[in-house]
């Protein structure tokens, strides 16, 4: 046991290291709170859980994810290495349109694919109609564990690819133009080099996809998959056990803890330690007539899967509803996913740039392992974290009757748990994953050493963030913060059960008509969750572009 | 320098918290009548299972009525129960509404309903549809029926539910997951009318003669019938009438080729699942929560109800829609719905031993 002396104590803490303390203790009640239904003594349910479920459903999830991780990973890196290294028609088209599948809710658009490729669905009903064809239902059937992966993978393959291709972009151009240099075959190369050098941007972005994928439910209900998140919920809205619901959540969490310790353990000793100087950007090789317009086609196909072709559904299904759906009520809406999206999305950046700070001027098993359970959010479905942020402000609630009373609110008042900020908080716990990996990712990227020339030439900590950190990394946290008002934006369980009287947002609406079977009614709301994360993605290209010049 | 910059973030954080704060008790409710919400007067708060349009035009047309403003906090009913349990007595919910008798139950059995007193309500609702003590009163109903092939099957092949697990219905059978309450349900109301072994047995005949593996929503098994995959398939009659009505010309015709049949008609009656109101524990505006009930359940609002969803209203003096009409008269499960929720948990499980996905 390795335990700091006092004196180094008394160096090393200081303001950033307690504020993130205090912010962190908060920020993990509601995640330890689900971890401490393993503590308890199972109930007489837990037999039967055990018996029928838990192995099952667990061995489907890890397939799901398993298998999800694997396509996305493939198609994300092959996709950031061609764009970036390579030079092909379409590729500047290609490369920004690529982002854009993370603007779609994965469960919207399992009810789009599934409601298109049903029998009255546009695909069938083309070719019955039109063609006269009659065609074998099975080849249509997406709804099974294979349609599943491939629903994930089409939309959650922008992760890969968006943090691979920012990291190839930036950092390997020394190494990709040695190893050309150097004669590598262009496959042997791309095995050889980019894919051991790109590692940690491979793992970041597998781990947001397995994340959704295992906390997702929306997807796995409608195709019937059962999951582990179904056996949560079977267990809470079919057994009404939610002591045993919480259980099998701690379980799921503790689990992906344990795959990230052992991540961490497997890649010890593999960093690269990559040049901080700034490096030039890689140039682009021209592709050949050919493997251009197959790259070019290729790009195309998925493109068209995994943004257009639903948007186009979605867009011909809103103009059949719109008149039954549309009303003033969703400029309302709008006001409000935004707003509550911008103001969750700056206050979890501040908390994700403070405590990617701590964790790396204070470098210690424990900021380590409170970082990742900050990020622990991420990995469990909303509908149980969202039990666990309101025992949390419940709790505080409860503790501040007196204060609410004396302030002559009224007694027994909820104050806190009747606000906004419950949902703020509840945003920030569960996607401050995705703003942290990237910040982190930025810092990896500088390194140490201008912080500590800057801390050497007088600079306090403060000073040196605000005046030479920042800088360098603010196009990582403004690609953490991009990610996350996505993720916001589309975001459901905890907005649901979270949110204060009457306080619509868009994601709700559109789950309001999807859970009811009434695709057609939710295209409205989707499309225009759809075009905020559009807008967001262009301006992320534009700002990216500008900060470049 | 330091400090400077650790003051700023503090102000900036504290800023922060006061706008969200203000927002909460500014952009809550609808009107700017925020105070309301808790002193009570012209206000209910309602926490609603029940996600549909015809839900909050009926809130809209009780707002116009009387000037009470409604407030909704929407979800899944599980968690707006656990959500009041833990708010106990300072929960601001008024009245709770969820699809599902056996929810409805569990609502009750948590301790988060107390019983409805007014003789509006229950003239407007027969007994059977309201609970003993009246913890909860039923709104509106869907039978959940056997949805047939009108070109392969005549009704005359059908008969009860029990019966689909016959030997001729292999590879012929549709139905939703075991996790869709519907499934539950009906499960539930098996066990009531014929014990626990009898109906894992009949899970597992359905199990057996399924023609694929449960997948969809409803409607999907509705659009697999005429597709060819399987012929009969037990789904609510409410989404059917949607499907007719539906904007896409594709869905009518699946509607328009499937049939409807009420099963168990000279035996236990069509299982019902029923959408309900109660009256929270602890409502704050309980005035207002009775009128909101009341309303929903009179003649107009019931009306208003089944022609915006399809389903049969629980007021006996309300006139169906046309659709309805044309369904005819059918005799129902005359069970407890109470029970429903004492044997839900008992479905889930035999669902999962049954193996139905």
């Amino acid at each position: 046991m390795k335990f700091l002396v006092p004196g180094k104590i008394r160096h090393k803490l200081n303001g950033w290291v307690i504020i993130s303390g205090i912010g962190a203790l908060t920020a993990l009640l509601p995640s330890l709170y689900i971890l401490t239904g393993l503590l308890g003594k199972p109930n007489e349910n837990w037999a039967h859980i055990r018996e029928y479920m838990l192995l099952d459903y667990a061995v489907e999830s890890l397939l799901l994810a398993g298998g999800t991780v694997a396509v996305t990973v493939i198609v994300g890196v092959v996709l950031a290495w061609l764009t970036t290294a390579y030079d092909f028609p379409l590729r500047r088209f290609l490369s920004f349109a690529f982002v854009l599948p993370l603007a779609i809710p994965p469960y919207i658009a399992a009810y789009t694919y599934g409601s298109m490729l049903s029998y009255t669905g546009s695909v069938q009903a083309f070719m019955r109609n039109t063609l006269g064809w009659t065609v074998d239902q099975r080849y249509f059937n997406i709804m099974s564990m294979k349609g599943a992966i491939v629903i994930f993978s089409l939309f959650l393959f922008p992760y890969v690819y968006l943090i691979t291709r920012t990291f190839l972009e930036k950092h390997s151009a020394s190494f990709i133009e040695n190893a050309r240099l150097l004669g590598g075959h262009p496959v042997s190369n791309f095995f050889r080099v980019v894919l051991p050098l790109s590692q940690g941007a491979i793992v970041g972005g597998a781990s947001l996809v397995a994340f959704e994928v295992l906390n997702d439910y929306g997807v796995s209900k409608h195709f019937g998959i059962s999951t582990f998140t179904t056996a949560i919920f079977k267990t809470w809205f079919g057994m009404y056990d939610v002591d045993s619901a919480i259980r099998l959540s701690g379980l799921l969490m503790s689990l992906i803890i344990g795959l990230f310790i052992a991540e961490r353990w497997l890649r010890r000793r593999r960093r690269y330690h990559l040049p901080v100087n700034r490096s030039t950007p890689l140039r682009r090789m021209r592709l050949g007539r050919v493997p251009g317009v197959i790259a070019a086609t290729c790009g195309m196909v998925i493109a068209m899967l995994s943004f257009f072709i639903p948007v186009a559904q979605l867009a011909v299904w809103a103009v059949w509803t719109y008149e039954d759906v549309w009303n003033d009520r969703f400029f309302r809406m709008i006001g409000n996913t935004l707003f509550v999206s911008a103001v969750a999305v700056a206050l979890l950046m501040v908390v994700a740039v403070i405590a990617a700070n701590a964790g790396r001027t204070w470098r210690s098993t424990f900021t380590l392992v409170s970082s990742k359970l900050l990020s622990m959010g991420y990995s469990i479905p909303g509908a149980v974290l969202s039990i666990g942020v309101l025992a949390v402000f419940l709790s505080i609630d409860k503790r501040l009757a007196g204060l609410y009373e004396a302030m002559g609110l009224g007694t027994n008042k909820l104050v806190l748990s009747m606000s906004l900020i419950m949902l703020v908080f509840a945003y920030i716990i569960r996607f401050l994953a995705v703003g942290f990996n990237a910040v982190d990712a930025g810092y990896d990227r500088i390194g140490d050493r201008y912080s500590e020339a800057s801390r050497m030439l007088g600079y306090g900590m403060t000073a040196t963030f605000f005046k030479v950190e920042l800088p360098l990394i603010r196009g990582a946290v403004l690609t953490g913060a991009i990610l996350a008002f996505l993720e916001i934006v589309k975001e459901l369980p905890l907005t649901l059960l979270l949110r204060p009287f009457n306080f619509d947002t868009l994601a709700t609406k559109a789950y309001q008509y999807a859970s009811d079977e009434q695709i057609h009614q939710a295209a409205i709301p989707s499309l225009i969750i759809i075009s905020l994360g559009f807008v967001s993605v262009c301006l992320y290209q534009w700002m990216g572009r500008r900060g470049k010049g | 320098m330091k400090k400077k910059y650790i003051v700023k973030s503090l102000l900036a954080a504290l800023a922060v918290v006061l706008i969200l704060t203000g927002c909460a008790s500014n952009g809550g409710s609808k009107k700017n009548d925020t105070e309301g919400s808790s002193k009570g007067s012209g206000v209910v708060n309602v926490f609603t299972a029940r996600h549909y349009d015809i839900d909050f035009a009926m809130f809209d047309e009780f707002e116009k009525k009387t000037g009470i403003t409604v407030n909704e906090i929407k979800g899944t009913a599980e968690e707006l129960v656990e959500r009041m349990k833990r708010e106990g007595e300072s929960s601001e919910a008024d009245l709770f509404i969820t699809v599902d008798g056996g929810v409805l139950n569990y609502a009750k059995e948590s301790g988060v309903l107390q019983p409805i007193e007014s003789e509006t309500i229950n003239g407007n609702v027969p007994a059977e549809l309201r609970e003993k003590e009246n913890h909860w009163v039923a709104l509106a109903s869907r039978a959940r029926v056997i949805v047939y092939a009108k070109d392969r099957v005549t009704p005359d092949q059908l008969s009860t539910y029990e019966a689909l697990t016959d030997e001729k219905w292999k590879g012929k059978v549709l139905a939703r997951s075991s996790s869709n309450l519907y499934n539950q349900s009906l499960v539930a109301s098996l066990i009531e009318l014929n014990g626990e072994e009898q109906t894992l047995e009949w899970s597992k005949g359905i199990v057996a003669n399924f023609s694929r593996d449960p997948e969809g929503g409803d409607r999907d098994q509705a659009k697999a019938i005429v597709a060819g995959i399987g012929d009969v398939a037990i789904m609510n009659t409410y989404y059917v009438g949607q499907m007719l009505h539906s904007k896409d010309a594709e869905e009518v015709k699946v509607a328009e080729n499937v049939g409807i049949f009420f099963p168990n008609q000279e035996t236990t009656g069509t299982h019902l699942n029923i959408s309900g109101i109660g009256l929270a524990a602890h409502a704050k505006n309980k005035d207002n929560a009775l009128k909101l009930i009341e309303y929903m359940t009179s003649k107009e609002g019931q009306e208003m109800l089944t022609n915006g969803s399809f389903e049969f209203p629980t007021n006996p003096t309300a006139e169906l829609p046309e659709l309805l009409k044309g369904w005819g008269e059918f005799k129902k499960q005359s069970i407890d719905y109470a029970q429903l929720g004492v044997h839900n948990k008992k479905a889930t499980e035999l669902l999962n031993k049954a193996a139905w996905k």
